[in-house]
C-alpha cells in the first residue's frame, strides 16, 4: 500500500510582474513530473505574509532585492509561522547574498531561472530543514525592518522605527512602541547586535532607541539610596533606570 | 610594410591644443607667468627686488601673451588644417614676431630698459620662442599622458553601463513575457541589441544629441518591461537643439542609476524629470528622481558618477561642470557642457 503524496503547495514573491509569470510558466512545465499548486504570488514582502497567514505552502520562491522588504527579511518573519515554509531565494544579480549563501550552503535559483534547476530545488524541498533565525540574519549586512510576531495565526510587523525600547524579561523581550507593548523570543544581544544604530544599552536587560530619547534625570531611592540615572523617552510618562556601568552614556547622549 | 598600418588605432597623432579651449588658455597663461616668476627668482638680489623684476617682465611678458593668444584663438581653425609641425613652426613664428613688433610698436616704452638696443628685442623673441616651445612640448606630452586614461575610464564606463543586474534582470522580463507576448519581447531584444552595441563601441566621438535621447528611450522601455507602473519619466525637451553633439552614453548611466537607487526601492515607485537645454553657448542636462529616505550609500552610485566626471573632464576640460544635490528623498545632477553644434 503506498501513501499518496499531495501535491507541493508553492508560492512566488517578487515584485516585478514578468519575473512571476516567468516562475510560474516553469513551475506549470515542472508540474508534469513533480505534482505541485502554486497557491499565490505576491509583489512584495508585507503581501507575501498577509497571504501566507490564511494560506500554507511547502515552498516559497523568494527575490532577494524587493522594496520595503527583501526576501531575507521575508523569510526571519515566515519562519514564526507554526510550519514555515522552505524558502528558495531567487536573484539575478547580487554579489553579497550569493556569496553568502555559498559559505551557508543554501539553495538559491539565479535568474533566469533553468527549468532543471528549478525541478531539483523543488524535488529537494520536501527533505529540507527550513532556516534557522541566525542564520538568515548571517546573510545580509542589512537589519531588519521590521519585527515580527506570530499572535492568533497572524503575524505582526512591528516596523523598528516605532520601537521605543527592548526590555528583557525572563523567556521573552518586551518591545515597548508608543502605542503597545509585545512579546518577542529573541535574545537581546542578537538584537543590540542587528540593530546597534538605532539602540543603545542602558541596562544589562534594556535597550532604548537614541533617537527618542527626551532627557536624562537623576533619581534617589526612597530608602535614601545611591542616586542614580533614568532616562525619559519621548511619547512614554515611564522612566527607565541607567546601570552603573552605563552610565558614561548620559555624558555622550545627553 | 608600410608604416600607416602598424599606427596603432589607440594612440593619438600629435596634435596642437586647441587655442579656443578655455583650460588650455588657462593653463598658458599660469605656465607663462609661473616661468617669469622663476626668472625673477634668479635674478633677484632682495625679496623687493622680487616684486620689481616680475613686474619688468610682465611690460612685456603680459601684452605678447594675450596677443599671441588673441591672434591663435582666431587662427584656431586655419592651425587644424595643418600638420602638427607646420602648426608649430608658426605658432614659434608668430611668438617671435609678436615680440619684436611689441618692441618696435611699444618704442618709448621699452626704450629705458634697452641699454643695448638690438640685442634685447631679439634676445627676448628667442626666449619667447623657446617658452612656447616648452609649452608645445608640454601639451603634447599631456596629451599622450591622457589618452590611454581614455581607453581606461571608457573600459571602466562600459563596466559600470552595463550593471550585472539590470542585464539579468531584463532577460528575465523578456523570458517572462516571451510566451504571453511574443512581439513585445522581440521588440524588447531589439531594444537591448541596440544599447549594448552602443556601450560595446569603442569611439569616444561626440555623437548628435537625438540618437542619445532615441537610446535613453530604448532603455527605459526595457525598465519599464519589468518595473511597469512604478516607473514614470517625464522627459522636457522642448528646448533641446536637435543639432546638438554630446559624449556617448551620457544620458542612459543617469537615468541608470536613478532607476536602480531612485525607483527600485520605493514600492510605488516615482518619476523621474530629465531636462535637456541650450543656454547661451551651453547645454545643460538636468535630472531628479525621487529616492527612499534613509537609503543605504550603495558603492555603485559613486562609481558611475565619478565616471560621467572623468569622461566630461577628459573631453572638454574645465568647460564641462557637475553638481549633486542629495536631497532626504530626491536626488539632482545638474551637468553643464559647452554647445557643440553638428557641422554638415
Amino acid at each position: 500500500m503506498s501513501i499518496v503524496e499531495l501535491p507541493l503547495t508553492v508560492f512566488v514573491v517578487d515584485d516585478e510582474l514578468p519575473a512571476r509569470n516567468r516562475i510560474k510558466e516553469l513551475l506549470i512545465d515542472c508540474a508534469a513530473q513533480l505534482p505541485l499548486e502554486i497557491v499565490g504570488e505576491a509583489g512584495s514582502g508585507h503581501e507575501a505574509l498577509e497571504k501566507l497567514s490564511t494560506v500554507h505552502a511547502d515552498v516559497v520562491l523568494a527575490d532577494i532585492r524587493m522594496p520595503q522588504m527583501d526576501g531575507i527579511e521575508l523569510a526571519q518573519h515566515l519562519n514564526k509561522l507554526p510550519q514555515p515554509p522552505v524558502i528558495i531565494f531567487t536573484t539575478a544579480f547580487d554579489a553579497y547574498a550569493i556569496k553568502a549563501f555559498e559559505l551557508h550552503a543554501i539553495d538559491y535559483l539565479l535568474k533566469p531561472i533553468r527549468l532543471g534547476r528549478l525541478f531539483d530545488a523543488l524535488s529537494r524541498a520536501r527533505s529540507a530543514i527550513p532556516l534557522r533565525s541566525e542564520e538568515l540574519q548571517e546573510l545580509t549586512p542589512e537589519p531588519r525592518k521590521n519585527l515580527s510576531i506570530h499572535e492568533r495565526g497572524k503575524i505582526h510587523l512591528i516596523p523598528i522605527d516605532d520601537v521605543l525600547y527592548l526590555r528583557a524579561e525572563l523567556k521573552y523581550v518586551t518591545v515597548r512602541t508608543a502605542k503597545r507593548e509585545y512579546l518577542i523570543e529573541e535574545p537581546l544581544s542578537m538584537l543590540e547586535k542587528e540593530f546597534a544604530l538605532r539602540f543603545v544599552r542602558i541596562h544589562r536587560n534594556c535597550l532604548v532607541a537614541k533617537n527618542e530619547i527626551e532627557g536624562f534625570k537623576k533619581v534617589t531611592d526612597e530608602e535614601g539610596g545611591e542616586a542614580h540615572w533614568t532616562v525619559k523617552l519621548k511619547g512614554l510618562d515611564e522612566t527607565l533606570p541607567i546601570s552603573r556601568r552605563q552610565q558614561f552614556i548620559v555624558k555622550e547622549i545627553g | 610594410m608600410p608604416k600607416t598600418q602598424i599606427i596603432n588605432q589607440n594612440t593619438l597623432p600629435d596634435a596642437l591644443p586647441n587655442f579656443r579651449s578655455l583650460g588650455v588658455i588657462m593653463r598658458v597663461v599660469l605656465l607663462a607667468n609661473g616661468m617669469a616668476l622663476l626668472v625673477a627668482l634668479i635674478l633677484a638680489t632682495s625679496w623687493p627686488d622680487i616684486a620689481q623684476r616680475v613686474l619688468n617682465i610682465s611690460a612685456l611678458l603680459q601684452p605678447v601673451l594675450l596677443s599671441n593668444l588673441l591672434l591663435l584663438y582666431a587662427a584656431h581653425p586655419l592651425l587644424t588644417r595643418w600638420s602638427y609641425w607646420q602648426g608649430a613652426a608658426a605658432v614659434l613664428l608668430s611668438v617671435g614676431v609678436i615680440t619684436l613688433a611689441i618692441y618696435h610698436l611699444g618704442g618709448e616704452l621699452y626704450v629705458p630698459l634697452t641699454g643695448y638696443e638690438y640685442f634685447y628685442p631679439w634676445r627676448d623673441a628667442l626666449l619667447g620662442m623657446a617658452a612656447a616651445a616648452m609649452l608645445l612640448v608640454y601639451f603634447s606630452l599631456r596629451a599622450h599622458a591622457l589618452s590611454p586614461a581614455l581607453h581606461a575610464a571608457r573600459l571602466q564606463a562600459l563596466q559600470a553601463r552595463i550593471r550585472p543586474h539590470f542585464l539579468f534582470n531584463s532577460i528575465n522580463a523578456v523570458l517572462g513575457i516571451l510566451r504571453a507576448d511574443p512581439k513585445r519581447a522581440e521588440t524588447a531584444l531589439e531594444d537591448m541589441a541596440d544599447l549594448f552595441r552602443m556601450a560595446m563601441s569603442h569611439s569616444g566621438d561626440l555623437v548628435p544629441i537625438l540618437k542619445e535621447v532615441a537610446l535613453a528611450r530604448q532603455y527605459l522601455a526595457l525598465e519599464q518591461l519589468r518595473l511597469g507602473e512604478r516607473l514614470k519619466v517625464n522627459w522636457h525637451t522642448e528646448d533641446m537643439p536637435d543639432n546638438a553633439l554630446v559624449p556617448p552614453l551620457m544620458v542612459q548611466p543617469l537615468l541608470e542609476n536613478a532607476v536602480y537607487h531612485g525607483i527600485e526601492p520605493l514600492i510605488e515607485g516615482g518619476t523621474i524629470d530629465i531636462r535637456l537645454y541650450r543656454s547661451g553657448k551651453e547645454m545643460h542636462l538636468e535630472m531628479y528622481n525621487p529616492r527612499q529616505e534613509k537609503a543605504s550609500q550603495h558603492a555603485g552610485n559613486r562609481i558611475a558618477l565619478a565616471n560621467i566626471r572623468e569622461r566630461l573632464a577628459l573631453q572638454f576640460d574645465v568647460e564641462a561642470r557637475y553638481t549633486v544635490e542629495t536631497g532626504k528623498n530626491f536626488y539632482r545632477v545638474h551637468i553643464m557642457l559647452p554647445y557643440v553644434q553638428e557641422s554638415f
